[in-house]
């Protein structure tokens, strides 16, 4: 069995996963209106983490005079954060990293700011993150767009086939700058308000900055109760547009029905969707998950708590729902007033209990992948 | 399982090699708009794609052109697999470049797309019909142990019966491309191991 | 106008790659999205982009955009209405 050993994220709501779950519970957000960022000419509705604060907490565990860049620091605080009371040693030859990110360091196109030039590489930082821990295996990086965190951990799946390999740390990252802004603006893409996931007014999304981590250590013993299974996940790609959602869900459609071999509907306490509140998007999960039989079970997204956090929402929202299926929680989407998809489905409009074992992350993306997480809580 | 390569195709700034056999291109353009000419590609999105995934587009067609690849119906049974160095930096400084300077501020939406790496996977299963599962990983250098594992990884999904399966660098005006087109239970006697794709990259 | 019309075809074209097309195979007055050339939501975005860097007309959001690029001769009659450069 493949299980999650421990987990943190690093959002605006907190700087652990305890403390970002009981915010989304009650129904916070910290997506504010950014005016003047970046140097952006236009204001966005955004999450995005103070540096003040990441500085101050980054400086408790970093005792070198090395000078790390924010998106570095959110991954290693996360990891740090996520390995404390595990008992890992993360420098062992049989732990793992793997690094879910979208564009990394690509704000120092704009400025080096002193920084060498091979740190706009993907694998710099990663070789950087691993080192702070002394990890000496090859970091897996994958940076597959918004479905990253999700394909991230179809790989620790795979790695840990492997009998070399015990542990696998995967970090899901990515921050805000001037270049990744600018560009889903050019692509009217953002909301001017606080996101609407499924609601028939939703207008666009909202991006956010968030780090998040998750231990995962495969046993043949018993785990204890409560813990999180990773039980499988598979990927399909809408062979359709590069950029636009397929208008048939046919791609996502594809992978749920993957993930969903071993299980039937009933068995799925709650989809936690990607629901990042664009209208093709939406629409698109809708059609898949009412392919998929899914259109009963409770439905969420979490864009309107965190923003769409790109490289790290599938950890991230990985983690908030596994919180939340131990707490026999189905969380609502926040913001939604209105329900208003192509295809009917249900979408929550108030926490609620459940008491089913299952959950389901699914996740779709540019470039037309599309993925699908099937998690179990043990009792 | 015995994972086999059917077809392959080699392409860096001098030569194009398909199944050792090297194609003679016509100069005429830039390296890739000639490659795809003598190819007798007919394709006119290509001529939207960024650098990255032209090559990737590239590399896919020429793999597959010998095989006489089925281009038309949609096959959920094959994954579509990209790995380099550099990411999308490539047409990440492009598109920096439209937004450089507030004075001269035209983000543009063209652009922009191509600034994830996965988007040249996205292309090669748009061009092909395939909706297996598409993924891009990020290594310092062409490692052909890892070419392999990914490759490998592919086909853990017991759906999948063939993948795609290329390294595709572009940076600095740098084209270095290898694609091969991997089967399972394969009759080929070219098996996919790290020799086999070591031998391939350095021709 | 019919100087206008030429230029935004030339324009059109090298915006949106339009490789192996010449001015004369678009016709003034087809639509320009749906059939014939082949656009996709990218290349809308893109002449929004185009119609606020060559013309200085600001198109926000995609229900205007697709009243303005019904065809090149639409698309020419607004801009020489609202061009501000």
């Amino acid at each position: 069995m493949i299980y999650q050993v421990g987990h943190t994220i690093i959002s605006p709501l907190g700087f652990s996963s305890e403390e970002n779950y009981r915010a989304v519970k009650s129904g916070k957000t910290n997506i504010r209106l950014h005016e003047n960022e970046f140097g952006l000419p236009e204001a966005f509705m955004g999450s995005i983490i103070e540096n003040d604060l990441l500085d101050n907490e980054f400086s408790k565990i970093n005792h070198s005079n090395f000078r790390y860049t924010k998106f570095e620091k959110m991954a290693i605080l996360s990891i740090y954060n996520a390995l404390q009371t595990t008992g890992i040693q993360a420098n062992d030859h049989s732990v793992q990293f793997v690094l879910s990110t979208t564009k990394g360091n690509v704000h120092l196109l704009e400025n080096l700011d002193g920084f060498e030039s091979d740190r706009i590489h993907l694998w710099k930082s990663a070789q950087l993150i691993a080192e702070f821990f002394g990890n000496k295996n090859e970091v897996t990086i994958i940076s597959n767009a918004c479905i990253s965190g999700a394909a991230a951990q179809i790989t620790v799946l795979r790695l840990l086939q492997s009998e070399n390999i015990q542990t696998v740390i995967v970090v899901g990252a990515d921050m805000l700058s001037k270049f990744i802004v600018s560009g889903f603006q050019s692509f009217k893409a953002l909301a001017p308000e606080l996101c609407k996931p499924y609601d028939k007014n939703r207008v666009g999304l909202n991006l956010g900055e968030a780090a998040a981590t998750i231990i995962y250590s495969k046993t043949n013993d018993t785990v204890p109760a409560n813990s999180i299974e990773l039980v499988c996940g598979a990927m399909a790609n809408d062979a359709n547009h590069i950029s636009g959602p397929s208008r048939t869900g046919a791609g996502l459609y594809l992978a749920i029905k993957k993930a969903m071999q071993s299980i039937q509907p009933e068995q799925i306490a709650f989809v936690n969707a990607h629901g990042t509140a664009t209208a093709y998007n939406d629409d698109m999960e809708s059609l898949a998950l009412t392919s998929a039989g899914l259109q009963n079970r409770p439905v969420n997204s979490l864009k309107a708590y965190f923003g769409h956090t790109l490289g790290a929402a599938g950890v991230l929202e990985t983690i908030i729902s596994s919180l939340a299926i131990i707490d026999n929680t189905a969380l609502k989407t926040n913001n939604l007033q209105e329900r208003g998809t192509v295809a009917p489905i249900n979408s929550l409009m108030q926490n609620q209990t459940c008491t089913e074992d299952y959950f389901m992350k699914v996740l779709s993306g540019f470039g037309g992948s599309n993925a699908a997480l099937l998690f179990r809580k043990t009792r | 399982m015995k994972l086999g390569i059917e077809s392959y195709c080699r392409i860096t700034n001098e030569k194009v090699i398909v199944n050792d056999k090297t194609i003679a291109i016509t100069c005429e353009q830039s390296w890739l708009t000639d490659i795809y000419h003598s190819a007798k590609i007919s394709y006119p999105k290509f001529f939207k794609m960024d650098n990255l995934a032209k090559s990737g587009f590239l590399g896919s067609e020429l793999a597959l052109q010998p095989l006489e690849f089925d281009k038309n119906t949609i096959k959920e049974d094959i994954a579509v697999v990209c790995c380099n160095r550099s990411s999308s930096l490539d047409d990440d400084t492009s598109y920096q470049k439209t937004i450089q300077n507030n004075d001269d501020y035209y983000p543009s939406p063209a652009v922009f797309v191509y600034t994830l790496a996965n988007i040249v996977t996205g292309e090669i299963s748009i061009r092909n019909k395939t909706m297996g599962e598409s993924a891009f990983y990020v290594m310092e250098q062409f490692n052909p142990q890892k070419f392999c594992s990914f490759a490998e990884s592919a086909f853990l999904d017991s759906n999948i019966q063939a993948c795609i399966c290329g390294w595709v660098e572009y940076y600095n005006e740098n084209c270095d491309v290898l694609f091969t087109y991997i089967t399972r239970n394969s009759k080929n006697n070219k098996e996919l191991n790290i020799d086999t794709i070591h031998t391939l990259y350095n021709l | 106008m019919e100087e206008l019309i030429l230029e935004l075809k030339k324009e059109i074209i090298e915006v949106l790659n339009l490789e192996e097309i010449t001015p004369e195979d678009i016709d003034t007055d087809a639509p320009l999205f749906g059939e014939g050339l082949g656009l996709d939501s990218i290349d809308a975005l893109e002449l929004m982009m185009l119609m606020q860097k060559n013309y200085g007309i600001k198109v926000d959001n995609s229900e205007k955009g697709k009243e303005i690029f019904k065809s090149i001769r639409v698309m020419a009659e607004f801009i020489s209405n609202n061009r501000t450069k």
